[in-house]
Order: structure tokens, then sequence, then C-alpha cells
């Protein structure tokens, strides 16, 4: 801000403001109430959203993957088997759209009981936080708030969830895109229309950024099969194709929500009844086939904040590398 | 829960790892030639270090290769690396030298200070409602149009997740240099939407 909002001398918008806010980063409390209230701001604002989604356009415009001739200086020689390899690597992870969810190994396994008979099953340590343990598998039925799993050994495990818990889903759901609906696109453009990779559905989540995309915001109008016209802050309507490789993400679902088949990786405290009282959930319908498919979650700390975004990058990641 | 602003337009790459400790611990790895951190960098980075590229260059061939020699420079100098400022925008700087260096092979300027200084300041400006009446595709045709000095600081702005501070530090002028560029990178796009538009 140039100065106090109430201080009619100099009551608008300081230019950073304005591009802070154009190129998505946090600006304070005190500039979003004047934004809000103060309609020469909203227009600077709306000017500058435009030119940041026009740079993002061609940004998105740009191919997948620069595939660079190999290196040119002799002496350099040494270097072309890295830098090759790292061509491909990187062609083959856009192509298949890997994200860098920073899943770690499974550090260790941790015994637990369930009520049945023969019913020891193995729940996950989490890498980085010794107090919660991690069960996945696949989602057989949803009795109101708990989850029925059944693991890669065949056991079942009871999920319970509380208002509280977190759970994303992610797949090919189409059908959660409707008008109305806030989103974010990711994906390339081609006059001016968008080919969505990613759709994240409702409130943004951090976790959920596949590297090489650049994000577009805004409302869905016209929703239809093949696609719909996305409404960005600016008031631009912006087209926007999907298919079935679209990846839709929900990252604030509903237990309700989850499809029967979805792998599920869940994580909580285990309880002597042999459930899991989880604090996030991700159900993830695009995982590769197979018959079991083990994701390791890693978390910085034990906050629940960094145990959603855990379980965010998950659903938001069909982890196949191809 | 989660801040609903984290996700408008920066990226962010991993969810469970402060980025920037990844992205030093993968230069610490480069540094002792470790071929997948190359890789991994490569993935993080080459994208929108590439499209930053384009946007100033605007070939593709040249991009590519002004990219392939950032990343040459990234494996060759990890070492030099002090975390004095973010590695998205340490390796966008190596990018830019590697640009200029061949725009001026090419016998072109990539930033005409001289020019820049000459364009006006803050304010929106008479061709202003060009940009209130333009869409979204005549914008993007606009700012292929743009100096590539603009397109340059507009990319850094808005297309590279940068801050302010860090797209000065890439340009090495003043953030308030940074804002003057930008605000005569609008005012010249509004100039081209205007003319576009009074041509239509």
């Amino acid at each position: 801000m140039n100065a106090d909002p109430a201080d009619t001398r100099y009551p608008h918008l300081d230019l950073g403001d304005l591009i802070a806010g154009a190129a998505g980063q946090p600006v304070g409390d005190r500039a979003r109430e004047h934004l809000a209230a103060c309609e020469h701001c909203q227009l600077e604002a709306n000017r500058w959203n435009l030119v940041a989604d026009g740079v993002r356009g061609l940004a998105a415009a740009a191919p997948e993957t620069a595939q660079p001739a190999r290196p040119r200086r002799t002496r350099q020689r040494v270097l072309a088997g890295p830098w090759r390899r790292a061509m491909l690597v990187a062609g083959s992870a856009a192509a298949a759209l890997v994200l860098l969810v920073g899943v770690g190994a499974v550090t260790g396994l941790v015994r637990v009981h369930l009520s049945g008979p023969s019913t020891e099953t193995a729940l996950a340590a989490v890498t980085g936080c010794t107090q919660v343990e991690q069960a996945d598998g696949t989602l057989e039925q949803v009795n109101g708030s708990s989850l029925v799993i059944t693991t890669a050994s065949g056991q079942p495990v009871t999920v319970t969830t509380t208002a509280t818990t977190f759970v994303s889903m992610s797949g090919p759901l189409l059908s959660d895109i409707t008008d109305g609906a806030s989103v974010m696109v990711r994906g390339n453009s081609s006059d001016g229309t968008i080919k969505a990779a990613i759709i994240t559905v409702g409130q943004p989540f951090s976790a959920v950024n596949p590297p090489g995309f650049v994000p577009v915001q805004g409302t869905v109008s016209d929703a239809s099969t093949a696609g719909f016209t996305l409404v960005t802050s600016s008031g631009t309507r912006v087209p926007v194709t999907t298919s079935g490789g679209t990846l839709v993400v929900v990252p604030h679902a509903s237990p309700g929500q989850l499809q029967a088949g979805a792998t599920i990786v869940a994580v909580g405290h285990a309880g002597p009844d042999g459930t899991l009282s989880a604090q996030a959930v991700a159900a993830v319908s695009q995982l590769p086939s197979g018959p079991h498919i083990r994701e390791s979650v890693k978390v910085k700390d034990c906050s629940p904040s960094s145990i959603e975004e855990a379980l965010g990058a998950i659903s938001a990641a069909p982890v196949s590398a191809g | 829960m989660n801040d609903p602003h984290r996700d408008v337009g920066a990226p962010t790459f991993t969810a469970s790892h402060d980025p920037a400790c990844d992205d030093a611990g993968l230069l610490g790895r480069i540094g002792q030639g470790d071929e997948d951190a190359m890789a991994s960098f490569y993935r993080e980075h080459g994208r929108v270090v590439f499209a930053q590229v384009l946007l100033v260059v605007g070939e593709r061939v040249l991009a590519e290769e002004i990219v392939q020699d950032t990343m040459l420079a990234v494996w060759r100098g990890a070492d030099s690396f002090r975390g004095e400022s973010s590695v998205r925008s340490w390796v966008i700087a190596i990018a830019r030298r590697q640009t200029r260096d061949r725009l001026r092979g090419r016998r072109l300027r990539m930033v005409d200070d001289a020019f820049l200084a000459d364009q006006p300041g803050s304010g929106p400006g008479p061709e202003a409602t060009a940009l209130d009446r333009a869409e979204l595709a005549e914008v993007t045709g606009a700012i292929r149009e743009l100096a590539a000095a603009h397109r340059e600081v507009l990319g850094l702005a808005f297309g590279s997740g940068l801050s302010l501070p860090e797209v000065a530090g890439v340009l090495e002028i003043p953030v308030g240099t940074v804002k003057t560029r930008l605000t005569a990178a609008r005012t010249a796009l509004n100039r081209i939407l205007n003319e576009k538009g009074q041509n239509r």
C-alpha cells in the first residue's frame, strides 16, 4: 500500500502489491481489503491479471520438452551422458505428468493387531513422524464416515474419518467439473485454448503443482464432456478442453465422494480395535495397475498441515512414472 | 489448514519438502557428479527456464541450445551456488547470461537500457482502455510483439514464479527499476493492442 487506506491522499495500492497479486504471490490483508473496496485498484488489478494471464499462456504454450542437441564442445564429452539422460528422463517425465511429490522409501513396518481372528496386518511407518502410521489398499466400501480397504495382503482394514479428516481424491473425475466450480487449470495452451492436463477443483492446494505447467485460476462456465470455459478474475474467458487423460484433483473431498476401487492411502493413529483413525486420506483412481501399489508417506513433521500436504500430493500424483 | 493463496501462480514443487532445501541438496549432489540429481534438477526447472528463454529469444531451436548451455553450466558450476538466492532465480540468471551471450553473438541486444529509461512511469495512460477491451488471445499475441527486454521482465515477473526482489536480482537492477520496466512493458503492450484495435 502507498499509505493507510483511510488516507485519501494516497488511497491506492502500490504497484508492487498489484504485481504480486497478479503473479499469484501473497499480498497483505490490508491490501486485499483495500482492493475489495476500490474500483480503481480493481481495474488496475484486472489489467495486470490479464497481462499475467497472457504471459502464462505463452509459457504454457511452450513445447513440453526441450530436446537440445548433444553438447557441442568436445571437452564436455564426459557431460554428454548425464545430460542426455537428464533430457530423456525429463521428456518421459513430462509426457507422463510425473509429479515430484517427495515420497521416500519405506523405512520400516509397524505391526498392529486387528480385532478378528488371524487379523494381524502391517501398517507402514510414516517417515518424518513416528506418532502416526499409514495404511494403504483398495477401497471396498464406504460406510458413512468409515472406509473399508483391502490391503496388499488381503486383510480388510477399517479407516475411520471425522469432520476434521483431510480427504483428497483424484482421477478421471470430469463429472466434478460443473458450472460455477472454482478450479485451477494446468495444461498447454494453443491459440488461446488450454488443453487441460490437471484440474484442481475447489480450494487451491499447493501440493497439486506439477512442474512445467503454469496454473490459471477461474470459474467454470459452459461445462460439457469436451471441456468448459474458464472465467478468470479479470473476466477473461479462456476455452479449456478436457479428455480422458485429464487428471481431476479434489483436494477437499468427503468420504461419500470416494469411489470403490480407488487406491487409498491413509495416515492416522492405529486404534486397539485395529481401525485406523485417519488424519488424512488420499484416494487415487489412476494408479498403475498391478497387485498393489504402496505409497510410502514422508512428512516434514507431525503437524496436520504437513500430513495433509503429503497426502494431497499423493492424491495429485498418478505416481506412475511410466 | 491450507492457505488458499499459496497455490496461485508461483509454482512449488514438492509437498513434503522445503523446495529450497531440496534444490540446494540437488545442487550439492550435482556438484558431486550425481547424474540422477541432474535429471531431477532438469525436471524441476528445465521447462520454466525454457519457457522464459523462449519468450525472450522467440526461436525454439535457439532457446533449446541456450537451455542446454545453461544446464551444462549448472552441471559444471553447481558448487558455485552459495545459497544467496533461490535456486530458481540462480538458474534463470545463468540462462539470462547465456541468452545475452548468444544474442550478442548475433549482434542483437537483449536489453536496451536507454530505450527502457525513456519509457513512461506508473499509471495506466491513455492506451489502457485497449487492455481493458482486449481478450486473452489478443494479449498473448501482443506480448509476442513486445521488445525482448519487455518480454523478459514480464516473463520473469509472471511466468517464472519469482518475487519482485528475485526478478531484480536476476536483472541486476533495483526493485524500483523492475517496477518501472514492468510498467513500461504494459504501456507498450497497451500501445500494440490499441494499434491493432484501430486497424480492425
